[in-house]
């Protein structure tokens, strides 16, 4: 029960976290500049004149799509950060064929599959709003792509195997697989000739690490109290189950 | 009471060449695996033709070349992978293996090679054809554009081979069978499949990039060995679930 | 790597448990069988018959205790064992698109045996199966297939020979002759076989054990056994065992 408890409270102390990092990316942080928006005539605005050109006086412009970022990453971090954990169990599973691991590896990976499409819902938003298309190929959200279909081949795999052990050892062995698969993708979007531009780089300045950094820990704080309070789910029901089978005797 | 037992001297080599040649023999016989695997691969042929029908007759395919080619060789050899596992699986074979003081990886490469040898047939005999239909090979320079093509099918088939046969074994067992190895198979192909399918481009276009060319068959070649060790490694876990 | 320990038992099984969560398909099994012996397992579906008989044959670990076969251990010599048992299942574990002597020359070849071809031949004349020797096992009646089964089985003279419904789906002329060759190699092996036959079952055993959700809940020689008794028994386990 005390893990229990521990678990809420980092979901609660997370979640405010995350909304805290929320508020801080819009009122606190610093708005980062990206080109320039000409008006016709001067106003009385926060952001520096840069200059003037034929058609009017060039501000710089605020970048405000920028602000996904706080979430993006920490999104992105906290996935393969769970994935890593996933695969970590799966191992121990294998080399002790203990059921409880099997379970910790299955519930990390489905938090880690949440991770994972939140970044690229935020990943695309953020094309969207910088580059106005909807989709890019570009190496992250395509080694994002990747990852999500990598995770839901493993539940796939898992629903359809019946027998419970070997479902566990299978599992285990497609999560090793894919995790190793992962940064090789990475790796190779990166390095395969191709024209797309470099969509990004993380456009943060160091001194607003701030609001990602509690975004971050926010997230993962959340993450972990999922985690802990559905293997307990898990472990209960595996109980359940086992009075069930009893009963009919 | 008989304590006669077997002078068994143990030997992989012979166990495996035995696994390979099961097989080689029972494809021989029934040429059941390379016609169907051929047979698709053509009609993934037909299929392209009709996806590229209204490109215009001066299209030219070269820069999708690569592309076509691995995705035909995909299809065919998912194919090729799930019937290799369903002929151990039907009759309860696998077991049979297993009961053999057989050691757990000569049973993988048995398998493995077996399913290299039976794709890489396919590729001599769809490649060329490929070729040919679609005016792929329009830049090639003679004998060394083939070898270089050769080269990287060879590589990317390994790869194929040897990751497949893992995911394929597991795939058996389940109850979506070919669903779940296309499921199983692509996502983990993916950074081998850019790498070849680049690596393939690179010497098909008017003026092959060699450089090119050879990252990324040393980018597939690193893939292969880090996957394959992997396969190698966790091949035993599944054999014993 | 422990050595073989001389025995006079064929079977030494500890506190065998094969669980997995909370679900057991075994709970601590002991019991020893001598060598020679014929075992026959008896119990409901799910009562953990086969998973015994899969852990004797090296083909699942123990999750705990231990078990050994022949003095050998399951786990830590499950190689060396594996070259000394046999197994013929209800399923052929045969290849149906070789031909007879080629799936037999196949599993020779797996077992490392010395002078391959004429072990082959020995064998398919004791199952009077030479004159088809060439052909493909598919054009085979089931009675053939289980012949062909037992052959391979044989192949490198194993001492344990471990039967899984070998009877299931034969037909009254083929069990005679599976009950004939059975009969053939008797002395000097020991075999340990589930049946849902319980006559048959009887018949052919030295000892009885019946299984019940993992747990043994009767075991004894064959002259201990009264027959009306152990059906009683069996019956009532059948019954208790089936949801």
């Amino acid at each position: 029960m005390k893990q229990i408890r521990i678990a809420l409270w980092m979901g609660i102390v997370g979640g405010v976290m995350t909304t805290v990092a929320f508020l801080m990316s819009f009122f606190t942080a610093e708005v980062q500049l990206f080109g320039t928006v000409s008006l016709p005539q001067q106003i009385k605005t926060a952001y520096p004149l840069l200059g003037t050109d034929a058609t009017g006086f060039m501000y710089g412009r605020p970048w405000f799509s920028q602000k996904i970022f706080y979430f993006h990453v920490p999104f992105a971090e906290a996935s393969f950060l769970v994935f890593t954990v996933a695969a970590y169990f799966a191992v121990r599973f294998l080399m002790t064929k203990k059921k409880e691991y099997d379970t910790s590896s299955r519930v990390a990976m489905e938090v880690a599959l949440v991770f994972v499409v939140l970044t690229l819902i935020t990943g695309d938003l953020w094309t969207k709003a910088s580059w106005g298309v909807w989709w890019e190929w570009e190496p992250r959200l395509t080694t994002y792509f990747i990852m999500t279909l990598l995770m839901v081949a493993y539940f796939v795999l898992r629903n359809s195997l019946e027998d419970e052990e070997r479902r566990a050892v299978y599992a285990s062995v497609y999560g090793i697989m894919a995790w190793i698969t992962a940064p090789i993708s990475f790796f190779i979007t990166r390095v395969i000739p191709s024209d797309h531009p470099v969509v990004f780089k993380s456009g943060m300045a160091t001194s607003n690490l701030l609001p990602f950094i509690v975004a971050q820990l926010g997230m993962l704080m959340i993450g972990y109290a999922v985690y802990v309070i559905r293997v307990r789910e898990e472990a209960m029901r595996e109980r359940l189950d086992v009075i069930k089978d009893s009963l009919e005797g | 009471m008989t304590d006669v037992k077997q002078a068994a001297r143990i030997s992989g080599m012979r166990q495996f060449k035995a696994i390979l040649k099961k097989d080689i023999v029972m494809e021989l016989r029934t040429k059941e695996m390379l016609t169907s695997m051929g047979l698709y691969a053509l009609l993934v042929l037909l299929i392209y033709y009709i996806a590229l029908s209204q490109a215009g007759r001066g299209f030219d395919v070269t820069n999708i070349a690569g592309g076509l080619l691995w995705l035909a060789i995909v299809f065919t050899s998912l194919l090729g992978l799930n019937r290799s596992l369903v002929h151990e699986k039907d009759q309860g074979c696998l077991d049979a293996l297993l009961l053999a003081p057989v050691d757990r990886p000569v049973i993988f490469f048995g398998k493995a090679i077996g399913n290299l040898l039976f794709l890489l047939i396919v590729e001599v005999f769809v490649t060329p054809l490929f070729m040919i239909i679609f005016n792929a090979g329009k830049y090639a320079h003679g004998i060394s554009t083939w070898g270089f093509v050769g080269l990287v099918l060879v590589v990317g088939s390994i790869g194929i081979a040897g990751v497949g046969t893992l995911l394929a074994t597991m795939s058996v067992n389940t109850t979506g069978k070919d669903f779940v190895l296309a499921v199983l198979f692509i996502p983990i192909m993916f950074p081998l499949l850019l790498a070849v399918v680049a690596a393939t481009w690179a010497i098909l276009i008017a003026n092959p990039d060699m450089a090119v060319y050879w990252k990324m068959i040393a980018v597939a070649g690193g893939y292969d060995v880090i996957m394959l060790l992997a396969a190698y490694a966790l091949y035993e876990f599944v054999l014993g679930a | 790597m422990a050595e073989p320990y001389q025995t006079d038992n064929a079977l030494e099984v500890r506190d065998l448990s094969r669980t997995f969560g909370a679900r057991k398909a075994l709970d601590k099994v002991s019991f020893d069988l001598p060598k020679g012996a014929f075992l026959s397992i008896f119990g409901p579906n799910g009562a953990g018959k086969t998973t015994l008989l899969k852990v004797l044959s090296t083909l699942t670990p123990p999750s705990k205790g231990s078990a050994r076969v022949m003095g050998l251990d399951v786990v830590e010599d499950a190689v060396k064992l594996r070259e000394r048992i046999g197994f013929i299942s209800h399923n052929p574990l045969l290849y149906p698109d070789l031909t007879a002597e080629e799936n037999l020359e196949f599993f020779a070849d797996l077992y490392c045996i010395d002078d391959p071809k004429a072990r082959v031949k020995e064998l398919l004349t004791a199952v009077e199966l030479d004159h088809r020797r060439l052909d493909a096992v598919r054009t085979f009646s089931r009675g053939m297939i289980q012949r062909l089964s037992i052959a391979r089985s044989l192949l490198h003279k194993p001492d344990v020979i471990f039967l899984d419904e070998p009877y299931s789906g034969l037909d009254p002329h083929a069990m005679d002759i599976l009950d004939s060759l059975v009969a053939a190699v008797r002395a000097e092996h020991t075999f340990v076989m589930i049946s849902h036959d319980l006559q048959k079952g009887l018949e052919l055993c030295s000892h009885a054990l019946i299984l019940a959700k993992g747990k043994i809940v009767l075991l004894d020689e064959r002259e201990a056994i009264d027959p009306d008794a152990f059906a009683a028994t069996y019956r009532a386990t059948v019954g208790l065992g089936v949801s």
